[in-house]
């Protein structure tokens, strides 16, 4: 029997009980479908991930915080140690970085800069460009590499001891600039709240100073850089001294965060030393990791479904197989007894099983490529999630991974046809005739 | 000449111990190329599974079978699936035919196993449903011909792939007299006509009359193996001892066939 025939009365089997066979295509789809959509969401947020980090770079930047504070974290969860006390590195003390540390870690070789986190805050920002003044939430745009995702203008330069912002396309439109590159190389003001001097003015106006600053960069959306207004080094230090106007340097200086910039390839050496000191440190990349292992937990939670549904649907391959081998006991016996070897009629059914799977896992795709296709589009669509990100899809389909999938269910299909396949194959063909 | 089966001593035991059964016992026959033996018996006689051993489709416990001077039991299986599909036609009282595909696709079957190239095996079947009478019904499906029609669409599918020996088990069991004397008539045909042997496996004995030889199986054992002198050729014999009155075409070309005592 020539291949092409096989091929042909294996798909005429197949249709022959077209419900029976249409339900095990449908459990081979439900699985099918499950693991590629989920597939399909990974890779779309993990692309996203990585066009994002690789606009924020910062191969450099490290970001550091005593390891007391993640022990105190853990004693607060209730699984940490209870320790003795000493009076030089108290509780209270043990989770600050002090001016000492600091001298120490700038020693570390490979450390290139590292500078005390302070928690700047203003209270609004406005331009001459309009006579409205907003609410702002800053943030520190720290060194070591990392880049915004600009639409408009440069990147802040960290080292610079002049004030430079970056702020959002909203707020550009916001402070009176119709395109983001008109709020290029303006000048912003921020209202900082000077808190010593509230209690001795009485009109709360009184004792709001003003800093100006100058917009270097108009940031494009994203979902990974911290969006609202980014201030380089100088301009974060500047506010906070403003803010903190009489206040102690020792209670001012206070932080349990540095920042700098490192060599990225001594990471390894730099982090044991840190350790070493009492210190731990965190890249971009950690904290993207810890991103990827949310996704990827989802990932192989809906993996392990979309298995447990392909393992169910395996049996139904078996069942239906076998089903069909009885009732075509007469048909099997009389093609042996007309010479058909034995070899071809375990082809003949294994390639029902694999027709089954390659039917089931294609539909699947396909059903979950259309869903996704819509879905992609609804999300871009004004009122979407995705609106700002019209790169971004969060459905996304490699063929690689749709080959793979279908090739895997095609193959399982093909382990649970074995058994039917052989039965079929090892049908005695007078036994066969005989049956009535 | 060689005979195109031999069997030597030919046992056939199923089961085991105490409770095996001896359905073939020293069995020892020739058949020669073109002849038309009829194997009777009783039901349960082992006549069955004689023919399937003969046929092949069953290993004997011991002894031996020769095809055309082959040794069956040294045969690989793939040679032994080529000679079956290649040699041999098979009529069964049950027709085993796929009713939901057409006639002409049941024909075709061996050459489809066989691999012979689509165009080929499509005139081929065509020839052999001619052979049966039924051209008009190669495009319909099994499931609405008549009984008697279902059969001679086994044997155009027996006879397509032109064999030497055609093994018919009880092929008019299933068919009223006259459906069955149309079957025995085209069977003895191509006996005459293209010197196939045939080997038939009966409980009618008329049938069996009609046969070159009879070999008589009773508990397993050969009790009679022996030749029927005919003066008249088989086909026509069949018409005339059961149509009475002979007023048919068919039985007066016989009866004349009779008198002249022509045989082919």
């Amino acid at each position: 029997m020539k291949f092409t025939d096989i091929l042909k009365s294996a798909n005429v089997n197949l249709f022959r009980n077209k419900m029976r066979s249409f339900l095990t295509i449908l459990a081979i789809f439900v699985g099918s479908f499950a693991i590629i959509s989920v597939n399909a969401i990974h890779t779309g947020v993990n692309d996203f991930i990585d066009q994002q980090v690789e606009s924020i770079g910062g191969d450099n930047y490290i970001e550091i915080a005593p390891t007391a504070a993640y022990d105190q974290l853990a004693s607060m969860m209730g699984t940490g140690e209870i320790t003795k006390y000493n009076a030089n590195k108290s509780s209270s003390d043990a989770t600050i970085i002090s001016e000492e540390d600091l001298s120490k870690i700038r020693k570390i070789d490979g450390v290139i800069s590292m500078n005390p986190y302070y928690q700047a805050s203003v209270d609004y920002i406005t331009t001459s460009h309009t006579d409205k003044k907003y609410n702002a939430v800053i943030s520190l745009m720290p060194g070591g590499g990392v880049k915004a995702d600009l639409s408009a203008g440069n990147q802040i330069n960290s080292n610079s001891s002049d004030y430079e912002i970056l702020i959002s396309e909203d707020y550009a439109k916001k402070l009176g600039f119709d395109t983001p590159s008109d709020a290029v190389n303006q000048t912003a003001t921020f209202g900082v709240k000077q808190s010593i001097k509230c209690y001795t003015v009485a009109n709360p106006d009184d004792c709001i100073a003003t800093l100006d600053a100058k917009i270097v960069g108009v940031q494009a959306p994203s979902i990974l850089s911290i969006g609202g207004i980014r201030v380089n080094q100088a301009a974060n230090d500047a506010i906070y001294n403003l803010a903190s106007e009489g206040i102690a340097p020792d209670i001012k200086n206070r932080t349990p965060m540095a920042t700098g910039e490192i060599d990225s390839t001594k990471l390894n050496e730099i982090r044991a030393d840190l350790k070493k000191l009492g210190f731990t440190a965190i890249t971009i990349d950690d904290e993207v990791g810890m991103i990827r292992t949310f996704f990827n937990v989802i990932l192989i939670v809906f993996t392990i479904f979309g298995a447990i549904a392909l393992i169910a649907a395996a049996i139904g391959i078996i069942n239906t197989l076998l089903m069909s081998v009885q009732e075509r006991t007469r048909e099997i016996g009389l093609e042996k007894a007309l010479g058909l070897s034995k070899g071809k009629i375990f082809l003949s059914f294994s390639i029902e099983a694999i027709m089954l799977g390659f039917w089931g896992s294609a539909l699947g795709t396909a059903v979950a490529m259309i869903l996704g296709f819509i879905a992609n589009n609804i999300f871009h669509q004004s009122g979407g999630f995705l609106e700002k990100f019209p790169t971004f899809n969060l459905v996304k389909f490699t063929p690689e991974s749709v080959a793979a999938l279908i090739l895997i269910v095609m193959f399982i299909a093909f382990i649970a046809g074995t058994m039917p396949a052989r039965k079929a194959a090892k049908k005695d063909p007078i036994e066969a005739l005989r049956y009535e | 000449m060689e005979p195109v089966i031999e069997a030597k001593h030919l046992s056939k035991i199923y089961g085991k111990g105490a409770t095996a059964f001896l359905a073939l016992s020293d069995i020892n026959l020739k058949i020669n190329h073109g002849e038309s033996v009829a194997i009777v018996g009783k039901s349960g006689s082992g006549k069955s599974t004689l023919m399937h051993c003969l046929a092949l489709l069953d290993t004997p416990t011991s002894g031996e079978l020769k095809i055309d001077g082959e040794k069956a039991s040294k045969l690989k299986s793939r040679k032994l699936n080529r000679l079956r599909n290649r040699r041999f036609g098979f009529v069964f009282q049950q027709f085993f035919m796929n009713s939901n595909e057409t006639v002409l696709e049941n024909v075709l079957l061996p050459l489809k196993i066989s691999g012979t190239r689509r165009k080929h095996r499509k005139r081929l079947a065509l020839e052999a449903i001619e052979t049966v009478e039924l051209a008009d019904k190669a495009r319909v499906k099994s499931k609405n011909l008549s009984g008697g029609q279902k059969q001679r669409v086994c044997i155009a599918r027996a006879i397509v792939n032109n064999p030497k020996i055609l093994f018919a088990d009880e092929p008019t069991g299933n068919l009223d007299s006259a459906t069955g004397e149309k079957i025995i008539k085209l069977l003895f045909d191509l006996n005459h006509d293209k010197g196939v042997t045939l080997i038939i496996v009966t409980h009618d004995e008329d049938l069996a009359a009609l046969c070159d030889r009879r070999i008589r199986i009773t508990d397993g054992k050969i009790v009679v193996d022996e030749s029927i002198k005919h003066v008249t050729r088989p086909a026509a014999r069949a018409i005339n001892s059961k149509t009475k009155p002979a007023n048919t075409p068919e039985a007066k070309k016989a009866k004349k066939n009779q008198k002249k005592g022509v045989r082919k």
